[in-house]
């Protein structure tokens, strides 16, 4: 029988000890259930998107909280519904600071955060999001740390993807009127400037339309030879039926949504087939077999698809319990470690923080094949 | 240009079809039924329970749904309406308002955010016609828009529930001091608002899917149209709808497809202004 040294078996017990004591060190100062908060459009035009943050969230506290919790103590998740609107979301995010939470969850509606800027700096309170505008991290605001890829990121990406590997140099821009496709427009049409491209039409449609055929048909005639398309699941479905209904066989690239599970479902294999994507991670594509048990055990409790916030707020949560064991409950601690996070490895990517708070800075590259979303490449921001 | 005029028209004849759903309940009542887009919402819902969770043959579906939608106008009736007769207008038009709310978030509780797909009776299918492309779904929101515009006008002009109802909508206590059934004949003015909603809902869910926000949009764009053709008036409502469908299509491809959605309410603002009873309604005195 192989029997182990004396002396290794202490050495092994002390470093229990030790990582024991050092994770119970860091969850004494944490109260007993861990508060932690969340506010995210659950109604209206655009809790399609908030839902993931909540799901997200909930998946991971739920495994933490199974598992142990952080030094035996449990999370706590209050969340409030920043329903479609900036004043609501305002309000809501006020009544959850009211509960002290140690780290509070906003959503990825830009505007939404934009409003809650003031409350965030008041309350002292680290708050973890996903809105994509590139601007919102330019703030100065300390308190607010960004997990998710954003406009700018893609902006610059797309168009270099469209012109150097998709050799395509009549692109044409259609966008969702809000925040999110016009801020996203603008950067695109910059990043082809800069490439010597310039779009041979640039349209838009409003949030709640359902007719996007003038503009489509507009593009047909345009003399494009693909369509960059951004876009909310929901809407960018409907482009996609009418693009095929108008007979335009141009390829279709874009933000995720392109390729999320949500908008799939709803195209037959013609709509869908040939659409790119470039974006967050989508967990129910490719071998990462952690991320497919993720997404398929959030689709059975939820019936609703995870996307790429849905992984991000989960690794948002995972990452908020790993500092939490190192630095305990005091918030601004809890702030400063989340800002000098270097490659924390989450569910499919590295995320790094940089001096601005930005966390995430990979992307994925996306293919239709039918129905089938096909992962094809990786970049890196700044990179192709 | 003739696909976008097609277009156009195709869009236009769904805010002609909402629009006289709209119309049936305003004729009755003279109320602004500002759910009728919710209304329209709960019937795509239905048609994408019968048709996906119910596995239900199409014919079945259109059925289940217009029975389920008389019912619901019944009890939107009694809910939204009924407790607040003879009250100022204000109060009934507001009731609307929370009601559609309330139905949106049920719908949205029960079905979730994630906007779904719901079948079509002719599939994807379409003719190609030179250039232009025509879709057979939407030759069939035209014939059924068609259909229902005329079976309406008949109804109201040729029939003695007809003729009850416009009795009941010019003076309601006339109409009951001369033998009409006020409280039934609204009934089913709202029971026939509710199932033209649930045929809007069935008709135009295969083209822009099922989610519970879809109804709003497409309710103010029924009033705009209802407010351009002259309200209570069906033909006008039709034409307006045809019209407005034309002009943003237009506006869209010509101008800029930022400002199509504008187009269409500042159309509404410029009628309220200089002609506010329609192209074809007929000036109207306050009664005392």
């Amino acid at each position: 029988m192989h029997v182990l040294p004396l002396r290794f078996l202490i050495g092994a017990a002390a470093a229990c000890a030790a990582a024991t004591g050092a994770y119970a060190q860091g969850a004494a100062s944490c109260p007993n259930p861990i508060p932690i908060a969340l506010t995210t459009p659950l109604t209206s035009g655009v809790a399609l998107l908030g839902i993931q943050a909540k799901l997200g969230v909930e998946h991971a506290i739920g495994e933490i909280n199974a598992a142990g919790g952080v030094g035996g103590k449990t999370f706590k998740l209050s969340i409030e519904d920043a329903t479609g609107s900036g004043p609501n979301a305002l309000n809501s995010m006020n009544r959850l600071m009211e509960g002290k939470p140690v780290v509070l969850f906003s959503s990825m509606i830009s505007p939404h955060i934009f409003t809650q800027n003031d409350a965030i700096k008041n309350g002292e309170t680290p708050v973890l999001v996903a809105g994509t505008n590139a601007q919102l991290m330019k703030q100065g605001n300390p308190w607010l740390i960004r997990m998710h890829v954003h406009d700018g990121q893609l902006a610059d990406a797309v168009p270099r993807y469209i012109v150097e590997t998709l050799k395509k140099s009549k692109p044409a821009i259609l966008v969702v009127a809000d925040d999110y496709g016009l801020g996203a427009s603008k950067g695109l049409q910059a990043a082809f400037d800069k490439l010597g491209v310039k779009p041979v039409a640039v349209e838009s449609y409003g949030l709640n339309d359902k007719d996007m055929t003038a503009q489509l048909t507009k593009i047909k005639t345009s003399g494009a030879d693909i369509i960059l398309l951004w876009g909310r699941p929901g809407d960018v479905a409907i482009v996609l039926k009418q693009r095929k209904a108008l007979g335009i066989e141009l390829p279709v690239i874009g933000n995720p949504s392109t390729v999320a599970a949500t908008t799939v479902a709803n195209l037959t294999p013609e709509e869908s087939d040939g659409a790119y994507g470039i974006g967050g991670m989508l967990p129910q594509v490719g071998t990462n077999q952690k991320a497919l048990a993720f997404a398929k055990d959030v689709l059975e409790r939820t019936k609703v698809p995870p996307d790429n916030f849905g992984v991000g707020y989960r690794d948002a949560m995972y990452m908020v319990k790993d500092v939490i064991e190192k630095v305990g409950c005091d918030r601004a601690k809890i702030r400063d470690s989340l800002r000098a996070l270097k490659d924390w490895q989450g569910l499919m990517i590295s995320y790094s923080a940089d001096k601005e708070g930005e966390l995430a800075h990979t992307m994925g590259i996306y293919r239709n094949k039918g129905k089938v979303t096909e992962q094809i490449g990786v970049i890196k921001a700044g990179s192709n | 240009m003739f696909q976008l005029l097609l277009n156009g028209l195709a869009m236009g004849a769904i805010y002609a079809l909402i629009a006289l759903g709209l119309l049936q309940i305003f004729n009755a009542v003279r109320i602004v039924n500002f759910a009728q887009g919710q209304l329209l919402m709960v019937g795509a819902y239905m048609g994408l329970a019968g048709s996906a969770h119910f596995q239900m043959p199409m014919w079945m579906t259109y059925g289940v749904t217009f029975a389920a939608m008389a019912i619901l106008g019944l009890v939107f009736m009694l809910v939204a309406y009924y407790p607040l007769r003879g009250k100022p207008f204000y109060l009934v038009i507001l009731t609307t308002i929370a009601v559609g709310i309330v139905l949106e978030n049920l719908v949205l509780i029960i079905f979730g955010p994630l906007p779904q797909s719901v079948p079509s009776p002719f599939g994807s299918a379409h003719w190609n016609v030179g250039e232009l492309v025509v879709s057979k779904h939407v030759v069939f929101i035209f014939a059924t828009t068609a259909a229902l515009l005329l079976v309406q006008w008949w109804f109201l002009m040729h029939t003695r529930f007809g003729r009850m109802v416009q009795a009941t909508s010019q003076d309601m206590e006339m109409a009951r001091l001369v033998g009409v059934r006020v409280h039934r004949t609204v009934a089913v003015a709202f029971m026939l608002g509710a199932m033209l909603a649930g045929a809007g809902g069935l008709l135009v869910a295969p083209l822009f899917l099922a989610d519970p926000a879809m109804g709003s949009a497409l309710g103010l764009k029924a009033f705009v149209v209802s407010v351009i053709g002259g309200f209570g008036n069906l033909y006008g409502a039709v034409i307006a709808g045809l019209l407005l469908g034309l002009i943003e299509a237009l506006v869209a491809g010509y101008i800029s497809s930022n400002f199509r959605d504008a187009f269409a309410f500042v159309l509404l603002v410029a009628f309220l202004f200089v002609r506010p009873q329609g192209m074809f309604g007929e000036k109207q005195s306050e009664r005392v």
